[in-house]
């Protein structure tokens, strides 16, 4: 029936579509496991040699370690700035702050290489090349904009009159921010910090551009690995990154029911 | 007028081409229930948020208790106010909401527990204490809203449309509530606005603005039977607006005609011979007969009952419309669309009103 083989070619299209987003992903899985020295499938039995190896190389703790608290520093900061900024455009929510809310999400529109070609030229300037502050710099730079976002969206919906209603029952401008505006962005400030821990966590291209041998990241020694040693360590560690999305999109959705 | 507790001068504020205050003089005293009422875009809420520091005025002074205070900062001014979609602080419970303002002046937390707790009896919600805002109805937000913007004893407490967004029942109730509390407080309220029967009921005072300007200002008896100009007497009610010509007399005593029709106008307001005045009616100051019965003719048009009250709309040759409200247990004349009848007044009915 034309119905059915409509439906039918869909269906087909549907899964293949699945498996297209999936299958690169999946492949990881039994390459992790193999009891081969050197990237492919699993030809005798199963190991977990490379597990082994992840958790015993110094360089891979290391490079593991570095993101981690990269992150966590850039999260930080780019919370902060962003979501002081966030409250900034809301409280003025005129012309000036429309403008100011394009050019913050800059980062977004521009291609990674052009702007990591920008740090490049302007950290050589600054003698920031190849130093930890440097990649935080560059990476908060690229986060701020999610945390904004986030920040407007938890206020969006915030009554107008709220800053007023704090000013009239005796509190300043500061205390109505930490009373009142804060306290209502924090789910934004919380999704924001979030986002910008990932933002930095998986960037490579701007690492790739501004640190040489001094700052190692875990995408930087993976891509590093793919590229001189076809060491399946690799498959280990991006297996582990899998797991680990899976348990907290899990958390995460277990928690919103 | 003993010293006023608030004095407004001058104020004016501009948006643009648009003069949102347009020199406005207003003194409120201690302890009144005074109503900014008008149209919408009339300037009540600039006004009100001037009084409460929350924009600057362009020109004019303000000063509470003869002290100047038009530079002072909203959180200096100790002023409680009430917004129209309540503005509750949404991450803090109905106890915290009622204690802020207290909070903020640092009282101990003894004196704030009792504090909130006496707000929160004052507008019988103390049941509600621990909830969210958001798990509260409208009417129940709005109460909290009052309890909070009283809590800390404000100099003045300023409302902007409070109840507006509130169903009619329930809007009736809260009016109540509100006048009660004004009384057994004694605190100065400022209410704004754009119900004219919300004002009437309530207020000691009323202020009517139009264009940034005040119209009048009177208690609300003086403003609905002397209603000063054209737009007063529209906005405050329903009016039927008659041009005459005064034909003769003197003092306080006129003879004027209208198209034909002759009759004779009381008042004290100067008029001379010779002169066309406009004159405002109220509906319900009007008097139906049959043909013959009074002094101008005319054809009913319609006929709608409200209750209590039934209201006639008759025309007369020339095209003029007359609203004439009538109690509906009169049934010397049943008034049907097309029905020939009359209209008349007293002497005393009628007001002189301002040129525009
Ligand atoms: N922030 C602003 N920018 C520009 N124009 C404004 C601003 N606030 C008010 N106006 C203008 O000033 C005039 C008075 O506004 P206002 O809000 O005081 O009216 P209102 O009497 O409170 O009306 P409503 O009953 O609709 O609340 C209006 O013409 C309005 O368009
Ligand atoms: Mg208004």
């Amino acid at each position: 029936m034309h119905v059915s083989a409509f439906k039918i070619f869909f269906q087909t299209g549907a899964w293949l579509v699945i498996a297209f987003l999936v299958l690169p992903i999946l492949v990881v899985l039994p390459i992790s496991f193999t009891d081969t020295s050197y990237i492919g499938l699993p030809k005798e039995g199963l190991s977990l040699q490379h597990y082994a190896n992840y958790f015993t190389d110094p360089d891979w703790l290391n490079a593991t370690w570095t993101s981690v608290w990269v992150g966590l520093v850039v999260a930080t900061c780019a919370s902060v700035l962003g979501t002081a900024f966030a409250i900034g455009c809301w409280f003025l929510s005129d012309r000036a702050a429309m403008v100011a809310r394009w050019i913050l999400i800059t980062p977004i529109l521009v291609p990674p290489v052009v702007q990591s070609l920008g740090f490049y030229r302007f950290w050589v300037k600054l003698g920031l090349i190849d130093t930890h502050v440097g990649v935080i710099l560059a990476h908060t730079l690229l986060a701020l904009p999610y945390v904004s976002i986030s920040v407007f969206a938890a206020l969006s919906n915030l009554d107008r009159n709220l800053p007023r209603a704090a000013r009239s029952l005796g509190a300043s401008v500061m205390q109505t921010v930490w009373a009142v505006v804060v306290p209502a962005a924090r789910p934004g400030i919380a999704t924001g910090f979030i986002f910008a821990f990932i933002v930095s966590f998986d960037e490579i291209v701007g690492v790739l551009f501004i640190t040489v041998r001094n700052v190692q990241t875990l995408p930087k020694m993976i891509w590093e690995g793919i590229q001189d040693n076809i060491d399946p360590t690799i498959a280990a560690v991006a297996t582990l990154l899998i797991v680990l999305t899976l348990i907290a999109t899990a958390i995460g959705v277990l928690r919103r029911t | 007028m003993n010293e006023p507790i608030l004095s407004i001068k001058n104020a004016v504020k501009r948006y643009g081409p648009v003069n949102a205050l347009d020199g406005v003089n207003l003194d409120v005293a201690e302890g009144e229930f005074l109503t900014l009422l008008g149209p919408s875009g009339s300037g009540k809420t600039t006004l009100l948020s001037a009084i409460a520091g929350f924009i600057a005025l362009d020109e004019g002074q303000l000063a509470l208790r003869s002290a100047d205070i038009t530079g002072k900062p909203p959180e200096h001014r100790d002023f409680g106010m009430v917004f129209q979609g309540y503005a509750l602080f949404p991450t803090m419970t109905v106890r915290e909401n009622v204690g802020f303002p207290l909070k903020i002046r640092k009282r101990s937390a003894s004196e704030i527990e009792k504090r909130v707790n006496e707000a929160l009896e004052m507008v019988q919600m103390s049941a509600f204490a621990d909830r969210m805002p958001s798990q509260l109805s409208g009417g129940q937000q709005q109460r909290i809203a009052l309890a909070r913007a009283m809590s800390f004893d404000p100099q003045i407490l300023l409302l902007d449309e409070p109840l507006s967004a509130l169903d009619k029942k329930l809007r009736a109730d809260l009016q109540w509530e509100l006048k009660d509390l004004h009384q057994k407080l004694g605190v100065t309220f400022i209410y704004v606005t754009h119900d004219q029967d919300e004002a009437l009921s309530m207020s000691d005072r009323i202020v009517i603005l139009k264009d940034g300007a005040i119209q009048q200002e009177g208690d609300p008896n003086t403003l609905y039977d002397q209603p000063r100009n054209r737009f007063v007497a529209d906005f405050l009610g329903k009016s039927n607006f008659l041009e005459a010509a005064v034909v003769a007399g003197s003092g306080a005593s006129f003879q004027c005609e209208t198209k034909g029709a002759a009759f004779t106008l009381d008042t004290q307001t100067p008029c001379r011979e010779g002169e066309t005045i406009t004159l405002a009616l109220r509906p319900e100051r009007l008097r139906l007969g049959l043909p013959g019965e009074e002094f101008v003719p005319g054809t009913v048009k319609q006929v709608s009952y409200l209750g209590e009250r039934c209201q006639v709309l008759v025309t007369r040759e020339g095209g003029d419309e007359f609203l004439v409200s009538r109690p509906t247990w009169k049934t010397d004349i049943t008034p049907t669309p097309g029905l020939q009848v009359s209209i008349g007044w007293d002497a005393d009915a009628p007001v002189v009103l301002a040129p525009a």
